[in-house]
């Protein structure tokens, strides 16, 4: 049962993403397809889980004054082995992402992982933490993908066979530039905290999402008020 | 004194095991790798040369002028020169460098062209890439077009709000072309 509550929890209550918005760098720079979305998403879940495993295994023998540096060691040997792999295994997709991999290493969703939870639990829990927050960290990804990709190239497509085109759409190349990331990312957050207000509405509850993430505490518009 | 001896032994321990799972897998990958590298330029100038029977990845020429070294893949047919295959770059383009490969048939006109790399904006100067911006490039030779940007009175028609990028390609082409025609004897003569 906890098992399943680990898992469960970075699909949307603890989503990497949209909860505890972490991992902003490849959120906001890869998103530019639904295609690097999946990739990303996968390479950084496979890091995630192997570096969850390893560091509970040795959560016991790791001293906590060197522990940053270990889990460090441990994530850059996993993510320098999937660029290897990915680079001789599937090369197209190491074309796109090639950039981007490295930048696991300092993706905060795998440090603060193994410092939150993989060197505090033992390891089916930090199995299960690793899948759910690896899946979690994909489907925001690819969210925040499918919406700059419909909305900047009116298309979608997925490895060159599947594509779906929005017909009679002119794109709207800014949402596939840089800005377009950081003004989907935040309509994403607003709107997710919004419904999840209504939805505690209905129940009869108070919503609070994150401090840091509250539409209330912010100003910029008359919702906060 | 002995807990720092720990911290030493378990750090020296994590780097060592990490370090040798990477000799490994770079052993394991270093092959595909290599052969990855080798198939995508092989592949590139397959795609921009005429028909031809051997392996122009290998059957290659190079032509040093004004200080750049220009290397040429030989294309041929039975033994006969059919046409050259060549990787042009530019630093003009909007983001980067734009590397292009260019195929000419013997008479000295392009065959095909293909962007390899570039990083240009997506969604316009991106188009480069795109079948009906690179496709006006066949046929063309050095003597019968005027290689310049219909914006600024050539022949070829830049893609709009995206004439630096088409400009860059542009220049690219034409000056690589420009070795290639200089050079079109010395490479038909060379054998193998």
């Amino acid at each position: 049962m906890t098992f399943y509550k680990e898992l469960v929890k970075g699909l949307w209550k603890e989503n990497p993403i949209f909860r505890l918005v972490l991992g902003m760098c490849p959120a906001l720079a890869v998103t530019t397809s639904v295609e690097n979305s999946l990739g990303m998403g996968m390479a950084a879940t496979f890091v995630l889980i192997c570096s969850n495993i390893v560091i509970s295994i040795f959560r016991n023998l790791i001293p906590a004054k060197v522990r940053i540096p270990c889990f460090i060691v441990v994530i850059a040997t996993f993510v320098t082995i999937v660029d290897l792999l990915m680079n001789g295994f599937a090369h197209e997709l190491h074309n796109s992402l090639g950039l981007f991999i490295p930048l696991i290493v300092v993706n905060c969703i795998i440090l603060g992982r193994a410092e939150a939870f993989a060197s505090r639990h033992p390891l089916w829990l930090s199995i299960a933490d690793g899948i759910g927050m690896g899946i979690g960290f994909t489907l925001g990804l690819t969210v925040l993908g499918a919406t700059r990709e419909i909305l900047g190239a009116g298309s979608i497509t997925v490895w060159g066979d599947l594509k779906w085109t929005v017909a009679g759409y002119e794109p709207m190349i800014l949402m596939i530039l840089a800005p377009g990331g950081f003004i989907a990312l935040g309509c994403l957050l607003g709107g997710m905290n919004h419904l999840q207000a209504i939805a505690a509405k209905r129940k009869g509850t108070i919503f609070t999402p994150p401090a840091h993430l509250d539409c209330r505490s912010c100003v910029m518009c008359k919702f906060g008020k | 004194m002995m807990e720092s001896l720990k911290l030493v032994v378990v750090l020296t321990l994590i780097c060592t095991v990490g370090g040798a799972l990477l000799a490994v897998v770079h052993d394991v990958t270093a092959a595909p790798i290599a052969a990855a590298a080798v198939k995508e330029k092989n592949d590139a100038i397959m795609q921009v040369l005429p028909e031809c029977d051997n392996n122009p990845g290998e059957d290659v020429v190079t032509v040093d002028a004004d200080g750049q070294t220009w290397t040429f893949y030989v294309a041929r047919k039975a033994g006969a020169f059919v046409g050259a295959a060549f990787e042009a770059v530019s630093n003009q383009g909007y983001g980067g460098d734009i590397v292009i490969m260019v195929g000419v048939n013997a008479e000295g006109s392009v065959q095909a062209i293909e962007v390899l790399a570039h990083k240009e904006t997506p969604g316009l100067g991106a188009w480069i890439s795109g079948e009906s911006f690179r496709g006006q490039f066949a046929g063309r030779s050095i003597a019968e077009t005027k290689w310049a940007v219909a914006k600024d009175g050539g022949d070829i028609d830049q893609i709009t709000a995206a004439t630096i990028s088409s400009r860059a390609v542009t220049q690219a082409v034409k000056a690589g072309l420009d070795v290639c025609t200089a050079n079109m004897t010395a490479l038909a003569g060379n054998q193998p």
